[in-house]
């Protein structure tokens, strides 16, 4: 009985959290202008979207071509950055160590419109013109700091004289770091590059910040001006769909192999 | 991922040189307000017209006051850019802008043979503190402030007022459009009714601040219409309105055509009133700001913006009504559908039956009912001050109650969380 | 080994230019005039702007009501995903994450359009819904990771020694999960104060949150009094961080 409920609750949940995703993607599936009037079933946005032939704006493309390519250009630089602070910071010690760790906090604490409206502030202060080059600094400010800290428990779990044992066996510095410390922190790296990806994906308040007025559009202003405007541009549904899909057949492929490894842990 | 840093890197070569500026023009607009199609083409012509290279650098803003402080404090060089009117008389009185030469050498010069006699006069009338707008700007589109209104729910009667907006049989129907200058010059307008009537003030004399207690008379005008309203719209507005979502609409012209059209495919009737009251007009147009570094290639692009051909594409793609006043303009937009409009004052003394929509060309007798909108100066802040009360202040007895009892709630539980750790130590003490 | 600590000097360096340097930079234009003068003129400014105020005083009520509605769905929700009994499956709780990868910004507009569709008027109720489904991911999440880490021996023992399920519950498993509801509170409460686009999305502009009133001013070049906002705001931060010294570990347990 207490299971039947116990589900029953978490399936009115999920209802009402998908609900507006469901009401997406059905919608994807007519031509109406406006999002919510029923014109009968057709792929013609698909069409449209994959085709690149909009019946509205065609900068559609262009912005989501900007957010993955900012994302990928802010994730690289970030896991760069944050995976070098993180040896060094796991080799601080003491007050140090403590200062270094607290700055890394703040942009992870601070609201999003304060790290916008903050860096705004500094780009106009140095009277640097805003566009790719600002949005892409502030992404790689606001990521670096998962990658930290996606690394930093690799290096914990590391035994610290691996890399010594290296140098002592004759590698070069470069090569004790790439054949012994790289591989080791791959996995935190990795996880710290697909973190440092999506929260620049997600991200609307600091690029709409930092973007400047040469027109730079990424998928979350894109959706913003167009909204503002009234009436979103129809192939807006589609994608949305398709990303939708993307994401959960990942996030399943991912889970379910998890699960599984898991499960074959527990049998041995 | 070569490419992306080989990309980057070249991104960052690009912001840090600078470019040699007489091959460049960098021209600042609204956003949504050309055909795209017509920047390259002015490029072609430049050189054609004058020998010399230049390369267009277009970027938009979605906020008049965006682009001014840009400019303001900014210092940035943007060689032409496209404000409001009164904006342009801010810039005026600021000196902010370069006066136009209109010295073209052997390129005619599609200004001044092609505006409208209207928006000339319009110009003459801006306030730049002994300057003249017309030595220092040049028109682009312009519009009405009125009423878009669904006919199904609407009566044309009860449309043609601005009484309209507090007409408790269209509450939640109601959107206003999300700008204090627009909305304080019509219902002032609508206020001083009868001082208009008998005289004793000017439609034109209401437009500049007159006294805190006609802001005061404005605002609690709109605190009544608060509670009816179904939302402040930037500019979804007219989108709810093709969607019947709502009934009535303040709103500019050039939304209203954008609706009216939209709604016309879905079988909804749509109508655009110009209340008996009064209304405004407005207008943007190309100014050089005093910080432009290309002032020949910028005076260029203001003429080819004025040349028919261009002003119709221009009109075609944004659905905005051009400030031309040249006969190919008239005939592009003429259409025996539409009854016969006396537009003299527009065109030529001779066009006082011109086919067009009422909508984008209003009628003589209507537009001798309009004013137009003036800079505030230094008042400014009231306005905006009173806008922002109208909209906010959605705070009542109930957010402080429950914010104070949450309060008091989250200091009552920190104060027992201390009071029992504090007796778990000294138990603890004891037990030593 | 010494050496290798230097490795983090690139990093700090970073962290002063673009972490330290534009929150000191708010402080200055927080105290300046737009000549450039020192003055505590933008911060006298909020208390007695009306508009403003009220408007704090909004969000601060909407993030208190959001927050304690996603506790109140979130919590039962974590804790059933967290129990063995009732759920078997890590995909399940990816379910309720995934919402959080799809555009906010997309999610709101849908939701709100959903709202318009149902005949609902656009106002404080549909803000509250639309908060509560953006945000409720956020507070389920950690809420959920530390149940689900939590040794069940406790509870289990409490049982043992004579408590009732509901009190072993109430005095063993709540206050353990404790970290996770604060971290819940902190990725919901100063989010939803700080929202803009959202609240005016789901109101049809009729409701602004604090968020927007700051973007409002930078937008229209009001530079000073939108940093004195964001100052303002900042203060707020500081007190909440706080109340919380898990936040690293539940944010980085999102990964």
């Amino acid at each position: 009985m207490g299971k039947f409920f116990a589900r029953l609750y978490l399936w009115i949940l999920l209802i009402l959290l998908y609900a507006p995703l469901v009401f997406i993607a059905v919608f994807s599936f007519t031509e109406s202008k406006v999002l919510g009037s029923w014109e009968g079933f057709s792929t013609h946005l698909y069409r449209n979207l994959l085709t690149g032939q909009m019946q509205g704006n065609a900068s559609l493309l262009a912005a989501v071509e900007n957010t993955v390519l900012i994302a990928l250009i802010a994730a690289a630089f970030s896991t760069l950055l944050g995976t070098v602070a993180a040896i060094g910071i796991h080799n601080l010690k003491g007050r140090k160590k403590k200062v270094v760790s607290f700055l890394n906090n703040i942009p992870m604490i601070n609201p999003d419109i304060i790290t916008g409206v903050s860096l705004f502030l500094l780009f106009v202060f140095l009277h640097f013109s805003q566009g790719y080059v600002t949005v892409i600094l502030a992404h790689i400010t606001f990521c670096t700091p998962y990658v930290v800290l996606s690394v930093l428990p690799k290096l914990q779990q590391m035994n610290p004289n691996i890399y010594e044992a290296a140098l002592d066996l004759g590698a070069t510095p470069s090569q004790a770091l790439w054949k012994v410390l790289v591989p080791e922190l791959k996995p935190g790296m990795v996880s710290g590059f697909i973190l440092a990806f999506t929260m620049s994906l997600d991200d609307f308040a600091v690029t709409f910040f930092t973007r400047g007025t040469i027109g730079l559009d990424t998928l979350s202003t894109y959706i913003y001006t167009d909204a503002r405007k009234g009436g979103l541009t129809p192939e807006l549904r589609p994608l949305m769909t398709l990303i939708f899909l993307v994401i959960l057949i990942l996030l399943v492929i991912i889970n379910v192999r998890q699960d599984r490894l898991q499960k074959q842990n527990e049998n041995k | 991922m070569k490419r992306i840093l080989i990309a980057l890197a070249a991104a960052l070569v690009l912001a840090g040189c600078s470019e040699d500026r007489t091959q460049v023009l960098k021209v600042y607009n609204w956003s949504d307000y050309i055909d795209e199609s017509v920047i390259p083409e002015f490029e072609q012509w430049y050189e054609e017209q004058t020998g010399e290279k230049v390369k267009v650098i277009y970027q938009t803003f979605d906020i008049n006051e965006t682009m001014l402080s840009k400019i303001e404090k900014g210092h940035e060089d943007y060689d032409v850019v496209c404000p409001s009117d009164y904006i342009i008389e801010r810039m005026l009185q600021s000196d902010l802008l370069l006066p136009l030469d209109r010295d073209f050498g052997s390129t005619p010069n599609y200004i001044d043979g092609n505006l409208s006699p209207y928006i000339r006069a319009c110009f003459d009338k801006m306030d730049g503190k002994g300057k003249n707008a017309n030595d220092y700007s040049v028109g682009y589109m312009w519009g009405t402030t009125g009423i878009l209104y669904n006919a199904k729910y609407v009566t044309d009667e009860e449309a043609s007022t601005w009484d309209i907006i507090k007409n408790p049989k269209f509450a939640d129907r109601i959107f206003i459009k999300d700008s204090a200058r627009d909305v304080y010059s019509q219902i002032i307008l609508k206020i001083k009714e009868k001082e208009i009537a008998d005289g004793s003030v000017t439609m034109d004399g209401l437009m500049n601040y007159t006294s805190d207690a006609d802001i005061a008379a404005v605002e609690d005008y709109m605190k009544e219409v608060k509670p009816l309203v179904a939302g402040w719209e930037a500019d979804f507005g007219k989108d709810q309105m093709v969607q019947e979502l709502g009934y009535v609409n303040l709103t500019w012209s050039g939304d209203g055509v954008w609706a009216i059209d939209e709604a016309a495919e879905l079988g909804v009737d749509l109508r655009y009133a110009l209340p008996k009251e009064g209304f405004t007009v407005w207008f943007d147009g190309w100014v050089i700001p005093k910080y432009a570094q290309n002032v020949k290639a910028a005076k260029y692009w203001i003429n080819f913006m004025s040349r028919p051909d261009i002003v119709i594409r221009n009109v075609e793609v944004t659905g905005y009504v051009s400030v031309s006043g040249a006969p190919e303009v008239r005939d592009a937009f003429t259409d025996e559908a539409y009854e016969p409009l006396d537009l003299s004052y527009f065109f030529s003394p001779a066009d006082t039956a011109v086919c067009a929509n009422p909508v984008l060309y209003p009628d003589k007798a209507d537009i001798d009912r309009s004013t137009q909108e003036h800079d505030w100066g230094e008042n400014t802040g009231k306005l905006i001050e009173m806008w922002s009360r109208v909209k906010g202040d959605n705070a009542n007895a109930f957010t402080y109650i429950f914010i104070g009892l949450v309060a008091v709630a989250i200091a009552a539980f920190a104060f027992f969380a201390n009071a029992a750790k504090n007796r778990r130590k000294k138990s603890r003490r004891g037990r030593k | 080994m010494g050496k290798r600590s230097n490795w983090s000097i690139p990093y700090v360096v970073f962290l002063v230019f673009f972490v330290v340097l534009p929150l000191v930079l708010v402080m200055v234009y927080a105290f300046q005039d737009s000549q450039g003068h020192f003055t505590l003129g933008n911060l006298a400014k909020f208390f007695t702007d009306k508009d403003a105020l009220s408007t704090f005083a909004v969000s601060i009520e909407v993030a208190l009501e959001n927050t304690a509605l996603c506790i109140l769905l979130g919590y039962p929700a974590a804790w059933i995903l967290a129990n063995k009994q009732y759920n078997k499956s890590a995909v399940t709780i990816v379910l309720f994450i995934m919402p959080m990868w799809i555009n906010a910004l997309m999610r709101t507009l849908a939701t709100a359009q959903l709202f318009t569709m149902l005949g609902v008027t656009l106002g404080k109720g549909t803000l509250l819904f639309g908060m509560v489904y953006d945000y409720l991911p956020f507070m389920i999440y950690p809420i959920y990771n530390v149940l689900a880490k939590m040794d069940k021996s406790y509870a289990e023992a409490a049982v043992d020694l004579g408590a009732t399920p509901w009190k072993a519950f109430w005095k063993v498993t709540v206050p353990l999960s404790m970290p996770g509801v604060t971290s819940g509170i902190l990725m919901v409460f100063m989010p939803t104060v700080s929202t803009f686009a959202i609240s005016e999305f789901l109101t049809n502009n009729k409701i602004k949150l604090f968020g927007t009133i700051i973007q409002e001013n930078i937008n229209s070049s009001m530079w000073n009094y939108g940093a004195a906002l964001a100052f303002i705001m900042l203060i707020i931060i500081g007190i909440t961080t706080l109340f919380d010294k898990d936040k690293e570990q539940a944010e980085g347990a999102l990964i």
